[in-house]
């Protein structure tokens, strides 16, 4: 099942990169919170289950559902249905998913020891550095939230892999941190979107008190 | 033989049902699945017309490409039926077969001299140079995982081995449906139905082909539908079941994908022109997502 997860999770993160509508991309966002389901489901088994049912519980319900309705809100009241032209051509941007992907293999393949989940490293990792590059290659506020929700599911990818247990504090902290982000983020988004009528990110730059 | 016989019998029947399908979504009247058979035994009672300008390249290369596709079908095994020639690392010389035959209709397009057809080969080139990764990587992660080279041996021990194969199988499958689409200028890349020239693909190529030889070219069309339909068949045919299960199946497989192949033409709208070559090379990507998995299943790659 491992392969299945690594090879779906992969598979979104290239979609990521080919599609330019708002929308697909948080269908993309859902279904990652649906394959992370699938991966707490089948390999996290040696914790606790009180912290088992809320590991599922907030896979299944914040990161697939509560998350994208509210950024689906946030696209409504936008009018936002295609991203502008990227700074990097999508060709390009499907090479790069590629290569990092490529680059974080060999890394897992060079940090293996028996102390980690390395197989869930990989996919990890690719997903940390490919929001950070989804942030800077789109012009959109939006998008750049989308990023950064991207790379908060490699960081619930990497807290798997680094060790099978998952420690509820932190866990907590990672869902704090996503709700927070995601609702001021949001509430932001739309401040934006009223006053300038575009969500570009240069027109942040005009921002003043 | 069998299997040779199977692709050749399934070959005709492929885009009448793709047009069937078509229709019935389009809510109009169903065209009868002998159709295209009929156009083109029309097609192959004319005469064909040749411009002074075209060299004899133009007058070649429909039947070089009709018998490299008709060769290319030799290598297809189907279950248990071995294909009629076989050998070790047999889908490189299948794969440039078939570019091969390409290669020919590209050179006749550029002999006409048209503007048209030269901007269509140019299209047909890029998309074939984009979409050969994504078949040898596919092809390839295979071989890797099942540690053989012919496309017998691939399939026969695909199926021996664990529960791994099926997520394997899954993803070639989706990847060998789009490449047959791509391959056949099929609806996301390209759109048969088109009547502008300069949104043409592979049509604009044969615009000044006709009769004996326009049909040859709509046979080999018909036949790498039948040839991919029958790699696909082998990914999920058990080689234990008794050969009518397994006949059953193909014919199923067969019938199915060209349903599949007439649902997307209906309900997906094609690409713009500029995108089509990153949407190939996702098709490449996900082949190497497939490689990458497949060197830590096969412990090329070590992890835990």
């Amino acid at each position: 099942m491992t392969y299945l997860f690594i090879i779906l999770y992969a598979i979104t993160l290239i979609y990521f990169a080919l599609s330019e509508r708002t929308k697909k991309f948080i269908w993309l966002l859902a279904i990652q919170g649906l394959i992370l389901f699938g991966v707490v489901f089948f390999s996290l088994n040696e914790i606790d289950i009180f912290d088992f049912i809320f590991i599922l519980l907030e896979t299944i319900i914040v990161k697939t559902m509560v998350v994208p309705w509210f950024l689906n809100k946030v696209r409504k009241h936008n009018q936002l249905k295609r991203e502008h032209e990227p700074y990097v051509p999508v060709f390009y941007s499907i090479i790069v998913v590629i290569l990092i992907l490529m680059v974080s293999f060999l890394l897992s393949s060079y940090l293996n020891n028996g102390n980690m989940h390395t197989q869930y490293f990989t996919v990890a990792f690719t997903s940390i550095i490919f929001g950070g590059y989804f942030i800077i290659i789109h012009k959109n506020i939006f998008s750049n939230v989308v990023g950064y929700l991207i790379i908060e599911n490699g960081i619930f990818l990497l807290s798997l892999a680094v060790g099978s247990v998952m420690p509820i504090m932190v866990n907590l902290a990672i869902l704090l941190d996503i709700f927070m982000a995601v609702l001021i983020l949001g509430l932001f988004i739309n401040r934006v979107g009223d006053t300038f009528k575009s969500l570009k990110t240069e027109y942040l730059s005009k921002l003043k008190d | 033989m069998l299997s040779l016989v199977l692709i050749l019998i399934t070959a005709p029947f492929f885009v009448g049902i793709i047009l069937k399908v078509k229709a019935k979504f389009a809510a109009r009247k169903m065209p009868s699945i002998l159709q295209p058979i009929y156009d083109v035994s029309r097609l192959f009672k004319k005469g064909a017309v040749y411009s002074t300008t075209t060299s004899i390249i133009f007058k070649i290369a429909p039947l070089v490409y009709f018998s490299s596709v008709v060769i290319a079908a030799f290598f297809i095994p189907i279950g248990s039926l071995k294909g009629v020639l076989s050998f070790n690392a047999d889908f490189v010389y299948f794969a440039y077969l078939l570019a091969f035959g390409k290669f020919m209709m590209i050179l006749a397009a550029m002999d006409t001299g048209s503007g048209f057809e030269g901007m269509g080969a140019n299209r047909e080139a890029l998309y074939s140079m984009l979409i050969e990764p994504a078949f040898f990587i596919l092809i390839v992660s295979l071989a890797l995982f099942t540690e053989n080279t012919s496309f017998y041996g691939l399939f026969k021990s695909l199926q021996i081995s664990t529960n791994l194969s099926y997520i394997l199988g899954l993803t070639a499958i989706y990847v060998l449906m789009y490449i047959a689409m791509i391959e056949n200028s099929r609806s996301p890349v390209d759109d048969p139905n088109t009547h502008l020239e300069l949104t043409m693909i592979h049509e604009v190529m044969v615009l000044d082909n006709s009769g004996f030889d326009l049909a040859l070219i709509h046979v080999a069309t018909w036949l790498k539908f039948s040839i991919y339909g029958a790699l696909i068949s082998n990914f999920i045919i058990q080689m234990e079941w008794p050969l009518y299960w397994q006949l059953g199946t193909y014919f199923l497989i067969q019938v199915a994908f060209a349903g599949v192949v007439g649902l997307l033409e209906s309900f997906r709208a094609r690409n713009k022109l500029g995108k089509n070559p990153q949407w190939i090379i996702m098709l490449s990507a996900i082949a190497i997502v497939l490689f990458l998995t497949t060197l830590i299943i096969t412990k090329k790659i070590i992890l835990y």
